[in-house]
């Protein structure tokens, strides 16, 4: 028995605080799904309704699923982007170059606007004043013109728009990758030197070396990105599930907003259960 | 400024507007009371999350894959859910209005986004070599004095991204501070209701409508004031990011 408990001390704290400021909310959370909550002066009422509010999202609201299919849509070919990208900035952003801590500013910047305030005046900025320039900056027709120029004619229309989607998104993707550079950035900081020193004594080139030692190094931080980008795209305010239970929310309809918070859990859980045993499968199982 | 065609290229240029702006903030409380809550709740945020994840990342004790998955669901639920419940705990555990509302969380590893902190310590952790804790025990240090003056001094780069994030949550905070706070001047709050201070302020009157247009240029002074403290810090912060590699002595 007291093998089993062996280090559990360094969780106690967690723990309890967990139990008080989570579970047990989060638990009242579950209740409040099944009921029909209204608030009376700082009591909450609750009046046991069973499944009603469930069968009200998946008949009667006409937006909640559409929205949820969008949105795993979205997550499914966004999140490799995302990740794909940070990797190469936060290798690229390691390398000693001139202006480094600046380009490293710039990538830190959406860390900062992204999860705050700030980003509701920006983005509604964009939208009043400056939507024309920023959509066109990347639009259909500049990309085609770009292929041409480059003199690249001859490809598939479905290649042309996946090209296309893709550079329509650049601006979402940069803004997404904030925290996810970071972290690479600092387990690349953590590759000790000898690794590299061995590697340039076997010959290793770039390629090799991005490969063998970078990505292997990396490996488990794919894991934590790949979380974090999941659950940064699920939870963002400017998705339209959040958006739609916030809304629910402040109609005062805790019920069917706690109901469909649950069905979005559950929804992401799976999904980012396929997308943890996605990784295993690609990267092994080393490092759990 | 009521010039339409000043869109992208400013005509002159003045800190006018940046003084309006940050008189409308009251900048100096603002600041000061963004800054107590902020750093004090980031420093006792990291050092719980460290030591959470530590215990996650090297022992084996009953029931921890269940408990990982606790904090795997931290992760995904957002505050917005739970916010109802747990501000019919805080009116409980009479913390409304309190500094100890926010304090309390980030001291027992549940403050904004802990669980992801837990989560990038436990992997880093596990990173580390085993040998130089056993090294440590040898030498008979218990397991807490291992983990403070052998693990943590190598965890160098992993605190202060933690730290990073930690204290952009929290200045960026204002969904927490605006629930279980009926009067709290945070930046971030005052950003969010700059729009509707801006006109008591400046026009004192509060039936005054600025075109969004208009507003726009108080409103962007209002970001840049909120922006620049976190950007400095990074800046300086990041230098310590780069040197961390060299004091970090895995050897073997």
């Amino acid at each position: 028995m007291k093998k089993k408990l062996h280090g559990i001390e360094f969780i106690i704290p967690w723990l309890i605080g967990t139990v008080i400021f989570f579970l047990i909310p989060l638990f009242a959370s579950l209740y409040y799904s099944f009921c029909n909550v209204s608030i009376d002066s700082e009591k909450t009422v609750c009046e046991w309704i069973s499944l009603e509010n469930y069968r009200y999202i998946f008949y009667t609201d006409e937006y909640y699923t559409d929205y949820l299919l969008d949105t795993l849509v979205e997550t499914l070919w966004k999140t490799p982007l995302i990740i794909i990208f940070s990797v190469f900035v936060a290798v690229i952003l390691n390398q000693k170059f001139k202006g480094r801590t600046f380009a490293r500013a710039v990538f830190f910047l959406p860390v900062i606007i992204a999860s705050g305030p700030v980003y509701n005046i920006i983005s509604g900025n964009i939208q009043s004043t400056g939507s024309e320039q920023f959509s066109t900056m990347f639009s259909a027709d500049l990309i085609g013109d770009l292929m041409r120029f480059f003199g690249i004619y001859d490809i598939s229309e479905k290649t042309e728009k996946i090209i296309i989607s893709i550079s329509d998104n650049i601006f979402s993707i940069v803004w997404s990758s904030g925290i996810q550079i970071l972290i690479f950035l600092s387990a690349l900081q953590n590759i000790p030197q000898s690794a590299r020193d061995v590697a340039i004594i076997e010959g290793a080139d770039a390629w090799d070396y991005f490969w063998k030692v970078t990505v292997p190094y990396l490996s488990p931080l794919f894991k934590v990105n790949l979380v974090f980008t999941v659950i940064d795209t699920f939870t963002s305010p400017a998705n339209p599930v959040m958006n739609r239970i916030l809304s629910m929310q402040s109609e005062w309809n805790y019920g069917k907003a706690s109901a469909m918070a649950w069905i979005y859990f559950i929804s992401v859980l799976i999904f980012i259960w396929l997308a943890v045993f996605t990784v295993r499968k690609l990267f092994g199982d080393s490092d759990d | 400024m009521n010039d339409p065609s000043v869109m992208w290229i400013p005509r002159h240029f003045t800190f006018d507007i940046i003084k309006q702006t940050a008189e409308v903030m009251e900048l100096p409380e603002t600041l000061l009371n963004t800054v107590l809550l902020n750093l004090g709740c980031s420093v006792v945020q990291v050092m719980a999350c460290a030591v959470t994840g530590y215990g996650f990342a090297r022992f084996d004790f009953f029931g921890k894959k269940f408990l990982f998955g606790i904090v795997i669901m931290m992760i995904i639920v957002p505050p917005q859910i739970i916010s109802l419940p747990l501000y019919g705990n805080f009116v409980h555990l009479k913390l409304i209005n309190s500094k100890l509302a926010m304090y309390l969380p980030a001291l027992a590893g549940n403050g904004i986004r802990s669980g992801l902190m837990i989560f990038i310590f436990r992997q880093f952790f596990k990173r580390l070599p085993k040998e130089i804790e056993d090294s440590a025990y040898i030498d008979g240090c218990s397991r807490f004095r291992a983990f403070v003056s052998v693990m943590l001094p190598n965890a160098g780069s992993a605190v202060l991204t933690v730290f990073l994030f930690s204290v952009v949550f929290y200045w960026n905070d204002y969904y927490i501070s605006s629930t279980f706070f009926t009067d709290n001047q945070t930046i971030a709050l005052m950003i969010k209701n700059l729009g509707s201070r801006l006109s008591v302020k400046l026009f004192n009157n509060s039936a005054v409508q600025v075109s969004p247009r208009e507003q726009i240029v108080w409103l962007e002074a209002g970001c840049l004031i909120s922006v620049t403290p976190m950007l400095v810090m990074y800046i300086f912060l990041q230098r310590y990011f780069i040197e961390g590699i060299e004091r970090s002595g895995i050897v073997g």
